[in-house]
């Protein structure tokens, strides 16, 4: 039996982390940082087969800013980036019925809170296979 | 910290990790001394004085704080932050709560407060510039008639004085501003 | 000569029309070029900074990048926009993933931003001592005796910059050191630090309200004859909003607010028309007279 994967969560809202910590723990060895310093951190100690980020932390819109961060870093840029967030919902009060941008965001997926855990499940599985077979293929 | 066993964070350090990129020092140095509260301009309109919400932070008391006007009711002049023995940015503080209202929804729908900021931020993304006249409609829901009145005789006058312009004034390259603004935030409609 | 790069804010295109008049003819007479910032936008105000920090410092950034293309370091006559400004400026500097991601978004509009360009107010600009000898040797008597009450506002000193020593942010000088350099008499005025309420006018009137009526009797219980201000926001509400604490309290002030450039151009020989007084709500009649005394006595 192959090894456990390591999922880092980075994510600011400790009742929703608690939820899908439980999900993912099912599967794999999960870590969280509740903020993106604290995510970075994390990310340059240990590696990581997935990563699931939140965008609204902090000052703002930190989410967005970490995910360029790790596609420009020459090692972290291999490891699959899951964006899970209420972006939409948080900055309603300003843009209401705004979708969120992809585009905008350099990351693998994205999908908005709340998240379905056997969706949340097959994507992670997915997205780490994916990898592995881009590591492969080199 | 990364954790690996499942824990809830404390609400202090949840309004810490807004914070995380800010210079001041924990809310745990809090001494209760009272020194933000008494160099506090604005103190007597505040539901809790700016230690006792730094307390109610640190009991993890985190329904009040959010139902607390304290933070939309400071005016940013960092008199406290200035006077802080042990280090701590209480204005920092109060805007870090001001996000987290607007964030997690948790603000009072009847505050002119965090309705001022909005119509402040979604004008300066439609012109660039902030333009007086328009933040007035947030005022005559707390200023009543009377109030209302007033306010439009004082704005005749600044206008018969060249003071007030009738047409909002806007930036040339409006639109390049709002492909900067959906850089950082990246929802569809801001450019 | 000096030069800078001159960054207005919204306020100043408005309601302080006058402040952005005044600044530039006593510029003028001081030797000082003023180039304002190509297209600059809003400084994000405190509102931005409700709803998110880092869209509060996309805006600044902006103002920055252009200035520093122009190749000048920025003044800034609105205590608020000065501190965003600034605030800004040390974060880019400090916090290179900060400055990557503010340059990414500048992108959108060309830009770049190297962090090579420094804010000041712009009485920082007023008041190095080379400009302070020229205000000495060039001020006429107009102002002499006038009572005025050095009113600074917050954000002009706090947050405090680095390298300030408490005693310079708790107790400035060089606001009433500027006075009397142009033959004016400061008073000591113990509220010259606090609050005037700001953007609360509008969010929380009672609390502005009680804010500027305390303003104004601390400068009446000092003496002075004038307040004179170094930003918009605090000359709006101590001057507009004077006939609502007038109401409010049933009293009767009738404190005239200038800004301190409109002062210092009557001590410089500028008419009062060119620098913008006369447009108040609460009419600066001493300062009028004294004005017009100096231009009789200059014509005869």
């Amino acid at each position: 039996m192959s090894e456990r994967k390591k999922v880092l969560i980075v994510d600011d809202d400790p009742d929703f982390v608690e939820g899908i910590k439980a999900i993912l723990d099912t599967t794999y060895d999960t870590e969280v940082a509740y903020n993106p310093k604290e995510g970075w951190d994390a990310l340059k100690s240990g590696r990581f087969d997935l990563l699931c980020l939140d965008i609204m932390m902090g000052r703002g819109a930190e989410g967005v800013m970490m995910a360029r961060k790790i596609r420009k870093d020459p090692v972290l840029r291999e490891m699959p980036v899951l964006i899970i967030t209420s972006l939409r919902e948080q900055i309603a009060f300003l843009f209401p019925g705004q979708a969120v941008h992809p585009g905008f965001v350099p990351v693998d997926e994205l999908v908005e809170k709340p998240v379905d855990p056997d969706m949340l499940l097959k994507k992670a599985a997915a997205m780490i296979a994916a990898a592995e077979a881009r590591r492969a293929a080199k | 910290m990364v954790t690996t066993t499942a824990r809830t964070l404390s609400f202090r350090e949840e309004v810490e990790n807004l914070l995380h990129a800010e210079e001041g020092a924990s809310l745990v140095r809090c001494i209760q001394c009272a020194t933000c509260s008494a160099v506090c301009p604005v103190v007597e309109f505040m539901d809790h004085t700016p230690r006792m919400l730094i307390g109610l932070i640190n009991a993890g008391m985190k329904d009040e704080v959010m139902a607390s006007n304290t933070f939309w009711t400071c005016a940013s002049c960092y008199a406290c932050t200035e006077k802080c023995p042990e280090g701590i940015r209480p204005a920092d503080v109060m805007y870090a709560l001001t996000r987290y209202s607007l964030w997690r929804d948790t603000f009072n729908r009847d505050w002119v407060a965090p309705e001022f900021s909005r119509r402040f931020t979604k004008t300066i993304l439609r012109t660039g510039k902030s333009y007086e006249p328009g933040y007035a409609p947030a005022f005559i829901f707390e200023g009543g008639f009377s109030g209302m009145v007033r306010e439009m005789q004082m704005g005749l006058k600044l206008l018969t004085k060249g003071r007030m312009p009738l047409i909002p004034s806007r930036i040339k390259r409006i639109h390049n501003l709002r492909a900067m603004v959906a850089r950082v935030m990246p929802l569809d409609g801001i450019e | 000569m000096s030069r800078y790069a001159y960054y207005p804010g919204c306020s100043l295109e408005t309601m302080a029309a006058t402040y952005h008049v005044s600044s530039m003819e006593v510029a003028h007479k001081l030797g000082m070029e003023l180039e304002e910032i190509e297209d600059w936008n809003c400084c994000g105000a405190t509102a931005y900074s409700h709803v998110d920090e880092l869209l509060a410092t996309v805006l600044c950034a902006r103002n920055l990048a252009i200035a520093e293309k122009q190749g000048l370091d920025i003044v800034a006559p609105c205590n608020a926009c000065y501190k965003n400004l600034w605030t800004t400026n040390a974060a880019l500097k400090r916090d290179p993933d900060l400055a990557e991601h503010m340059n990414y978004a500048l992108e959108a509009d060309d830009l770049h931003y190297d962090g090579g360009i420094e804010v000041s107010h712009i009485m920082d600009a007023f008041s190095t001592p080379e400009i302070l000898e020229v205000i000495r040797q060039k001020a006429n008597d107009r102002l002499k005796g006038l009572k005025v009450a050095p009113y600074y506002g917050c954000q002009i000193v706090r947050p405090r910059r680095p390298g300030l020593e408490l005693s310079q942010v708790d107790n400035p000088q060089y606001f009433e050191e500027l006075l009397r350099a142009a033959g004016a008499d400061p008073v000591p005025y113990p509220y010259k630090l606090r609050c005037c309420g700001a953007a609360l006018m509008v969010t929380n009137r009672r609390a502005a309200v009680q804010m500027v009526r305390d303003l104004l009797q601390n400068a009446v219980d000092s003496g002075a004859e004038v307040i004179a201000t170094a930003c918009p926001l605090c000359q709006t509400n101590l001057e507009c909003y004077q006939a609502e604490v007038n109401h409010a309290y049933d009293a009767d002030y009738a404190m005239p607010i200038l800004y301190f450039t409109q002062l210092l151009g009557v001590a410089l020989g500028v008419g009062v028309k060119r620098l913008g007084i006369g447009k108040e709500l609460v009419s600066p009649d001493i300062v009028l007279k004294r004005a017009k005394a100096g231009a009789s006595s200059a014509s005869s």
